[in-house]
């Protein structure tokens, strides 16, 4: 058996480095209201920013007193909103609220804090804890399920553990003398097109995998030439379309991923607008440039579990090396569904929610069809489990996973690790205008083919950016940890069965069930 | 595709699906931007905003920076954060965050008003948005089909999915008398080619040709449009075949002429009358037409709906207001499928139609409904919210209801209708396709194609199965 782990490889903990690019203005979270006629002057409002951030969120220059009176919130502040100088204000004269800007950004799912933060792990690497960065505003699943220590009184902070834990995990557990592959984080980068996305956003994730010793993945848009150089960690995507897919790429992947469906458009099947099939793109996807591209659902080669079988093996025989994933979504059976994939040969299972992120669908399917990942995962571990087959293959899971402590809370539902998207594109400055489907759609320059668009991406900027967030995450993940007094990531996930007691399992509390 | 807006009726020599023609409409009354786009005083007209804004809101003009257009602003936050004066202030806008009430939501109006402007399927980017789940149709998610079971690709038109319903009571069997002559009576059924009927519009403005509007729209989907008798005027009779007029007990004899030309007539349900009484009646002057009573839903619906049915009524149009629905979403939960469970028990859930209304707000409404065991739906609020409507309720905007038609907007008003039905079509093949149904008779009380919010929660997270 061959085995290719962290001992043969150079060990990846990139470290976080700001890489200034562009300079953009801050979307402040709070803004500070002085009430002119109450203020005295007096200067307490200074003293207790400065005392408490270290950086002054009222702006020194703008407070001489010669000017009779104070100005404030300097357009760059890091106010955290502590209310100290509004405590400490005896005219009462301050009040501190959300500023309009923050409160624009964002939706329940990826709220402004949540996105703000994203960005400032990925330029700064850490968290500051300004911002929320474990949970969004979606009153269900992630949002209301914390571990038991967040819940007690004494405040942490995520970086604060200084040990770096094992949170690698192992991609092939089958034994079927294929590789078993490891990665130092328990997450890899999810499929996105040449096409649905930028080279350059492609690039900078493939730069970031490979910095990370982990695997980003080509989607089902062909693999460009430009990704060879990182072919040791890029993920080639077979789906229903075939886009680009023959038998060079596939001998060329050390994970070959077949995607049954997406949870964005389960049951529907992919589409390319039209807008969006420049010639480079037609090129590498081998198609008449300027039509609409679909890929219809399902395979129609693969109507049985047998079928299946069959499909997968194909894939194996064409690359012996090769791992296979089954990348499904979540039906009401997908307990079936994944017992099937088990036996039809699969190293990897991803289970891709209903909430996952994609290039362009209905939004009637992105809202209706499909359970959300929070139930699939135990569902697809309890039953695997009780099959006494769960040790046997790896569970990835996806969509509606954005932050350090989402991936940690999937692997304390059953999951081994968590396949991310969109808190990529987030990191790459996306702010979820929700325009990817049109070819110059993306403002930022991500989810583009437009050729001028797509330089606003910078490779070498777009990777750190990446590299830096998972850096943060990692040491959220080691905090994690550490409080729960773990080895690795690995014995987060339950051995057996997922059952909630009054609303509690393996570290993990859910606010609505807490008895 | 062949447009054919007789598309159900086959002809010997052509093939011709059913197909909603759609083309662009625009609103009568424009919504209120999303966002609040402003230069503030110390723009300089650097322009930077102008280049870096694909959506176009800023735009130099002889090097002064224009207003904003925030229409097309999609909140992407570019021309904030690159500002180099940092002189923009970007917000929502307080006037769309008013729109509407909780649970007719500005999104969900804005959702209605591109679907009736356009007719298309509503797409986009990124993953789904908003809460995690809610109340009532928020608290269900569909089934797909996955691996082994293959879907249907209606969409794009490559395989037919059907989405005609049948209005009317069939027979669970055929009964022969002795000399091998069919001995049943075969009882009237009307086939619509969408599970959509559209309800008549509430109070507020004038409706005279918001009624021919919607008449038109009904004729041209081939569906029906339901209007109160007592404001049938003469200029609808020409539609009277795809019209069920509403009427009031009471007035049976008085709209006797009504009842003679209607396929389907539509009576308000009331405890202290007779049924019976009037369905002989009303069978008297029209033996063909198909009887529908309407009746509130609520607990007391499923023995109410069984007795009609017994009765002779062909259609049960239960419905639970939207102001209902507002305050508590949960009710067309069980609203709906309390009747069908019961009719099930009861060996009769084909001897009458069950039409829902009530909270249909939103594409995903239709198919929802029917898995609770509607055979079709009634949309009331939405097609009106697509006209301008302000969800009054018929109370505190009524004095300035802009849902009032000119003669001139005719048309426009009818593609707008026509339109969010073809759009809603559309969607709903999304679902029977993702599903793999072949057409939504099938979808009927499919409980087990469908997964809900608090039995996930329960499995999940609650104490043992």
């Amino acid at each position: 058996m061959q085995k290719q782990s962290l001992s043969m490889m150079p060990a990846a903990r990139p470290a976080p480095k700001i890489y200034q690019e562009k300079t953009e203005n801050k979307i402040e979270r709070y803004e500070v209201i002085i009430d002119r006629a109450k203020c005295t002057t007096c200067g307490a409002c200074i003293e207790a920013c400065v005392a408490y951030m270290g950086s002054a969120q009222i702006n020194y220059d703008a407070f001489k007193k010669a000017n009779g009176y104070f100005r404030v919130n300097n357009p760059n502040s890091s106010c955290t909103g502590c209310m100290d100088c509004v405590k400490r204000c005896q005219p009462g004269a301050l009040s501190v609220q959300f500023s309009p800007q923050y409160l624009a950004l964002g939706d329940p799912r990826w709220t402004g804090g949540l996105i703000l933060s994203t960005w400032e792990q990925a330029e700064t690497g850490k968290t500051s804890g300004g911002y929320e960065h474990r949970i969004g505003n979606s009153g269900g699943g992630f949002d209301r399920i914390r571990f038991e220590f967040e819940l007690s009184k004494e405040p942490t902070r995520d970086d604060e553990s200084s040990h770096e834990m094992d949170t690698s995990i192992v991609l092939n557990k089958r034994k079927d003398r294929r590789p078993e592959i490891e990665i130092p984080i328990p997450v890899y980068g999810g499929d996105m097109s040449f096409g649905s996305v930028s080279l350059n956003v492609m690039l900078s994730r493939a730069m970031a995998a490979k910095a990370w010793n982990t695997f980003t993945s080509t989607g089902e848009g062909g693999y460009p030439d430009e990704l060879i150089s990182f072919k040791d960690h890029v993920i080639t995507q077979v789906a229903t379309g075939h886009f680009g897919v023959n038998a060079e790429t596939i001998k060329r992947a050390r994970i070959v991923v077949l995607k049954y469906a997406q949870g964005a458009k389960p049951g529907l099947g992919g589409h390319l607008l039209a807008d969006k099939v420049t010639p480079e793109v037609a090129k590498i996807r081998e198609v008449v440039p300027n039509i609409s591209l679909f890929s219809p659902f399902p395979f129609h080669n693969v109507y049985s579990v047998e079928d299946h079988y069959r499909h997968v093996q194909l894939f194996k025989d064409i690359n012996p090396q090769a791992l296979v994933s089954v990348k499904v979504s979540t039906p009401t059976d997908v307990d079936m569904v994944a017992i099937g994939s088990y036996y039809a040969g699969a190293n990897i299972l991803q289970i891709d929610g209903g909430c996952g992120g994609t290039g362009a669908a209905p939004d009637i399917a992105k809202k209706n069809i499909a359970m959300p990942i929070e139930y699939a995962i135990p569902i697809v571990h309890n039953y695997l489990v009780r099959e006494g087959v769960r040790d046997e293959i790896t569970i990835m899971a996806s969509g509606g996973i954005r932050t350090a402590f989402d991936v940690a809370k999937a692997i304390a539902l059953g999951s081994d690790g968590a396949v991310i998207g969109t808190s990529e594109l987030v990191a790459l400055g996306c702010k979820r205008c929700e325009n990817c489907e049109r070819g110059r759609g993306c403002p930022s320059g991500i989810a583009t083919t437009d050729p001028i668009l797509m330089h606003s991406i910078n490779p070498g900027w777009g990777s750190q950016r990446i590299i830096n967030m998972y850096r943060s995450w990692k040491q959220q993940w080691d905090h994690i940890l550490t409080k729960l007094s773990l080895e690795n990531i690995r014995e987060l996930r339950p051995k057996d069965e997922v059952k909630f007691k009054k609303g509690c399992f393996n570290h993990l509390v859910h606010l609505d069930h807490l008895r | 595709m062949t447009a054919h807006k007789q598309g159900s009726k086959t002809t010997s020599r052509h093939y011709l699906r059913y197909h909603i023609e759609t083309k662009d409409a625009p609103p009568l009354t424009s919504l209120p931007p999303q966002f609040r786009v402003k230069h503030l005083n110390n723009c300089r007209d650097a322009g930077e905003c102008a280049e870096v804004c694909i959506y176009e809101v800023h735009k130099m003009m002889e090097r002064k920076i224009s207003e904003p257009i925030e229409d097309q602003c999609r909140g992407c936050f570019l021309c904030y954060l690159r500002c180099p004066e940092n002189a923009i202030s970007l917000q929502i806008n307080p006037e769309f965050e008013r729109l509407g009430n909780s649970y007719f939501t500005p999104e969900r109006i804005e959702t209605i008003y591109f679907e009736a402007g356009t007719g298309r399927v509503p797409v986009s980017g990124t993953g789904y948005r908003g809460p995690f789940a809610g109340k009532g149709f928020d608290g269900m998610w569909f089934d797909f089909s996955e691996i082994v079971r293959p879907t249907r690709d209606g969409i794009h038109g490559r395989e037919y999915i059907s989405t005609s319903v049948d209005l009317g009571r069939k027979l669970p069997y055929l009964e022969f008398a002795k000399d091998k002559k069919l001995f049943s009576n075969n009882p009237r059924n009307i086939e619509i080619p969408v599970p959509m009927i559209l309800d008549a519009p509430l109070v507020c403005g004038s409706k005279e040709n918001l009624q021919l509007a919607l008449a038109k729209a009904a004729t041209e989907l081939e569906t029906f449009a339901i209007i109160d008798a007592r404001e049938y005027t003469s200029n609808l009779l020409r539609y009277s075949s795809n019209l069920i007029p509403r009427i009031d007990v009471d007035d049976l004899d008085k709209f006797w002429d009504l009842i003679g030309l209607s396929r389907i007539v539509e009576v308000d349900f009331k405890h202290d009358h007779d049924s019976k009484d009037q369905v002989e009646k009303i069978r008297a002057r029209n033996p063909s037409a198909l009887i529908s009573f309407r009746l509130p839903c609520n607990e007391k619906s499923p023995e109410t709906v069984e007795a009609l049915a017994k009765m002779g009524g062909d259609i049960a149009h239960c419905y639970v207001k939207d102001g209902l629905v507002e305050k508590d979403p949960d009710v067309v939960k069980d609203a709906m499928r309390s009747v069908h469970l019961h009719l099930v028990d009861k060996s009769m859930r084909d001897s009458v139609t069950l039409v829902y209304g009530g909270g249909i707000a939103e594409a995903a409404h239709v198919p929802k409904s029917i898995i609770l065991g509607a055979d079709a739906v009634s949309v009331g609020l939405a097609y009106q919210i697509a006209l301008g409507c302000k969800v009054c309720y018929g109370e505190e905007h009524a004095a300035d209801c802009t849902i009032g038609v000119e003669d001139e907007k005719v048309e426009q008003t009818t593609q707008r209708i026509v339109n969010l039905m073809g759009s809603w079509r559309d969607q709903l093949l999304e679902v029977l396709g993702g599903m793999g149904l072949r057409e939504v008779r099938r979808q009927r009380g499919e409980i087990g194609r469908a997964m809900f919010h608090e039995d996930l929660e329960e499995r999940i997270f609650g104490d043992g199965e």
